[in-house]
């Protein structure tokens, strides 16, 4: 390929949702999470990935893909789930098509066939229910770059202990290479969170780069020449690449972002609501509650209310998804022309999003990606679209710096995760670190059910630090959901810890426990020792 | 997953059930955790045989002669020795926010007593916590030098107007949109109440639970005819019952409903029309 290029873009979209798998229920309400997730983002992203492929058109793209998520992803269970979750709407799809033979819906409603179908094939027909596969696929040809995350995607920062630290980036490597046949060479740090030395725990698992907010780069020390335009070197040697916020703001500003546009699909009206009980019944949950049910048949429309809006016109929305890639595209040509006229050096920038934004908050979010990859392909030759691994080969040589902490949290650093809503955790949390860590100095070889005993203490600790719980609480959404979830797993822990402490372990309790929370199948709770943290830091 | 969720200055207490947990953990220790450029959390648990040992060593009344304080130390050039001011806290205090002037130095705090006489009486030392200086960076290397004037230039290509107060914005569309999920779901709620639902089903429901109010109304729309005739309600086609009823349950959101039922015979010669209006109109008292 001719090096006429002005500058990179690399598009990094982070996967990710906590572990959220109830067996003891036969039908849970929050792993609908997961399966949403699947029908609007994960899986469509395979299909345009498939197309891409298909049709020649060249596209490079970073995408994390949890450890909780790849677990998930992974679990007999949840696909069995999954199956019936999505066999459920196809069936619900296929009748509304009939119903809506002869009405202004009849498109949105084959689309919702389609789209349906489409899954399944996937599914069951490509990937034998196994989606790491394909995603796996796509790394192996070079086109997509699957990074892992902290283990749990546990909030760093706010760990006291470097065996924590350790564990979760550990944890988090070990279970990469179970699925994808290698080492991560990337990792998101989860909330971008970043806590000055904490990349030594990345280069010991061979993790080449993470990523940061805007001003994780621009205060750093020394500053950084380049800003967030090339990625600095921590003294460890580990690369961060920091945020472009012009890009981020053009998709995501209330005020001017592309999803709100008015031809696009609008999120608040749905058929769990729209249609009559007893017929839309058999798609609800076991308790009969409405809730929705993801499939919505109008478009934003305007400032109406919600029975004002107009019936959604699948083609017209396609066209405006076009129609913003080529805006976006537009953009990034002219930002990056500029910025490589101003340093004198090809710039490379870094557009960050959560992946669940496209697809599942903005439906036409994974059209507006299909035709930005065609698009950058087909139309121009100012932008290279590459992977972080690709452009630090191409351009090893950067400037040295500390970058300071900081997360792409409200305000930019760390009160999302540590306010009046979930501070009362971290006690909880940091005393179930320390005991983690004394159990796993204390038991340098255990077997049996010691053994299973402390492996399942380590699952426990590592689920209590997921960042979600802390996150939600904040927000306010699933307040409750996320409290008992870190009280169970609290209690599952120090329940554990007692009878291991006691001598007297009761293997009902802890089969009990292991068929709930079994996140990590191979995790060695050793990744908790004193001894492994330091050999980590020390770089052996 | 989403992420960089806005706070909500409404949000500000935990779920009454983290108190399922234990309170303290019989040790006496104190842990420091940062939060931003110029604040830190610190969490302190002094057990009751260490304030007994105090009371040894100081007199039976030193809790009620002391008065409990933070000492905030700025760890800068070496271990202790350097500045320090004091936070005054209630005795059953366990956790406080600690705000400190300068950004970006070490901090290390003491929860402890200070005396009529002006001295200290340590009680419990915190881990050091390294402040982010919030700022760009004083320190410039050689090869920055050559570029130094444009600095400012990149600072703005580079969005820094958008920090802080950025992140957040970018989240705010989502912040939004799950406000209105909220709102959506409140009545039938996924997120917050739905793990009631699907909770509730646990025997060891928690006896304190912060009290509440759910409360919705769906519309059911009934009537009856011929059993031969054909009757749409909004234009949709309604099965009959074999007597002739027919009855259907909508969602009623706020606004206005429009729902004419209309019946023909089936001999197709005969109809009758009744419109229905419904305006729903829902307030809260917002708590």
């Amino acid at each position: 390929m001719a090096n006429n290029e002005k500058g990179y873009l690399a598009l990094v979209l982070h996967a990710h949702l906590p572990f959220i798998r109830h067996p003891e229920y036969e039908d849970f309400l929050e792993e609908d999470w997961f399966f949403e997730a699947m029908c609007e983002t994960y899986i469509p992203m395979l299909d345009i990935y498939e197309r891409l492929t298909a049709e020649g058109t060249d596209f490079r793209v970073t995408m994390s893909i949890t450890p909780p998520l790849c677990n998930m992803m992974a679990d007999p269970l949840l696909r069995e789930r999954f199956r019936r979750y999505y066999n459920l709407r196809l069936e619900l799809a296929e009748k509304e098509v009939v119903r809506n033979r002869n009405t202004q819906f009849l498109a949105v409603a084959k689309m919702y066939e389609t789209k349906f179908r489409r899954i399944r094939e996937l599914y069951e027909d490509y990937y034998h229910g196994n989606i790491l596969a394909g995603f796996k696929k796509f790394q192996d040809m070079g086109k997509l770059e699957i990074i892992t995350c902290g283990a749990t995607h546990g909030f760093l920062p706010l760990e006291l202990r470097k065996e924590a630290v350790h564990a979760q980036i550990k944890l988090a490597a070990d279970d990469y290479r179970g699925h994808f046949g290698r080492g991560p060479r990337g990792i998101w740090l989860a909330e971008c969170a970043y806590n000055p030395g904490d990349d030594v725990y990345l280069k010991a698992q061979g993790i080449r780069y993470f990523f940061l907010e805007t001003h994780g780069i621009i205060y750093g020390s020394p500053r950084p020449r380049y800003g967030v335009y090339a990625p600095v070197y921590c003294p460890s040697g580990v690369a961060a690449f920091g945020r472009d916020m012009e890009s981020a703001q053009q998709v995501w500003s209330a005020e001017t972002g592309y999803p709100g546009d008015h031809r696009y699909r609008e999120f608040y009206r749905d058929l769990g609501y729209d249609l009559e009980y007893d017929y839309v019944k058999p798609y609800l949950h076991q308790d009969g509650v409405r809730r929705n049910i993801g499939m919505k048949y109008c478009k934003i429309t305007g400032k109406v209310q919600l029975n004002e809006k107009a019936p959604y016109n699948p083609d017209e929305a396609r066209e405006m998804a076009a129609s913003h890639a080529g805006n976006f595209m537009f953009n990034r040509e002219r930002q990056i022309e500029h910025l490589n006229g101003f340093l004198g050096r090809k710039p490379v920038v870094v557009s960050m999003y959560d992946a669940e934004l496209y697809g599942h908050w903005w439906y036409e979010g994974t059209d507006f990606l299909e035709f930005l990859f065609k698009k950058i392909h087909h139309d121009q030759k100012a932008i290279k679209m590459v992977t972080p691994s690709e452009y630090l080969e191409r351009h090893p040589d950067n400037q040295v710096v500390q970058p300071c902490m900081s997360t792409w949290g409200d305000k930019g650093y760390n009160e999302v995760w540590l306010n009046g809503t979930n501070d009362w955790m971290y006690r909880h949390l940091h005393k179930q670190v320390e005991r983690m860590v004394e159990l796993a100095n204390k038991f340098p070889a255990a077997d049996g059910l010691l053994k299973r005993a402390l492996n399942q203490c380590a699952r426990e600790v590592v689920l209590g630090m997921s960042s979600d719980w802390a996150f939600l609480m904040t927000v306010g959404t699933a307040k409750s959901y996320s409290t008992k979830r870190f009280v169970a797993h609290t209690h599952r822990f120090t329940g554990l810890y007692e009878q291991i402490m006691g001598n007297r372990i009761e293997e009902n309790y802890l089969g009990d426990i292991e068929w709930r929370d079994n996140i990590f199948p191979a995790v060695d709770y050793r990744v908790f020792s004193t001894a492994e943290a330091e050999k980590a830091a020390a770089g052996k | 997953m989403t992420s960089s969720g806005q706070i909500n200055n409404k949000n500000t207490t935990p779920e009454a059930e983290h108190k399922a947990l234990p309170e303290s953990y019989g040790t006496t220790e104190a842990s420091l955790l940062p939060r931003d450029p110029n604040w830190m959390f610190i969490y302190w648990e002094i057990t009751e045989n260490s304030k007994n040992a105090m009371r040894k060593q100081h007199g039976e009344d030193i809790f009620q002669k002391g008065r409990q304080v933070i000492r905030v130390h700025e760890m800068s050039g070496g271990d202790g020795g350097g500045k320090y001011f004091d936070i005054p806290v209630m005795h059953d205090a366990k956790s406080w926010y600690v705000n400190v002037q300068e950004s970006g130095k070490p901090y290390c705090c003491e929860v402890g007593l200070t005396l009529p006489d002006g001295s200290f009486i340590g009680l419990v030392k915190t881990n050091t916590v390294n402040l982010p200086a919030g700022r760009v960076s004083d320190v410039t290397d050689e090869k920055w030098m050559a570029v130094t004037a444009d600095f400012d230039k990149l600072l703005q290509l580079s969005g820094v107007e958008y920090i802080g107060k950025g992140s957040g914005e970018v989240a705010k569309s989502l912040a939004q949109r799950w406000e209105m999920l909220r709102s959506v779901f409140s009545r039938a709620s996924s997120w917050g109440v739905s793990s009631m639902s699907s909770q509730a089903l646990q025997p060891q429901k928690p006896a304190e639970k912060k009290f509440w109010l759910v409360a919705d109304c769906e519309l059911i729309l009934y009537g009856a005819t011929e059993p031969d005739a054909f009757v749409t309600v909004a234009g949709r086609k309604v099965n009959l019952n074999p007597d002739g009823t027919f009855s259907m349950r909508f969602a009623l959101p706020d606004g206005l409903i429009d729902l004419p039922v209309k019946a023909l015979s089936k001999d197709e010669t005969d109809t009758r029309e009744i419109g229905i209006k419904v305006t729903r109109a829902t307030t809260t008292d917002g708590k």
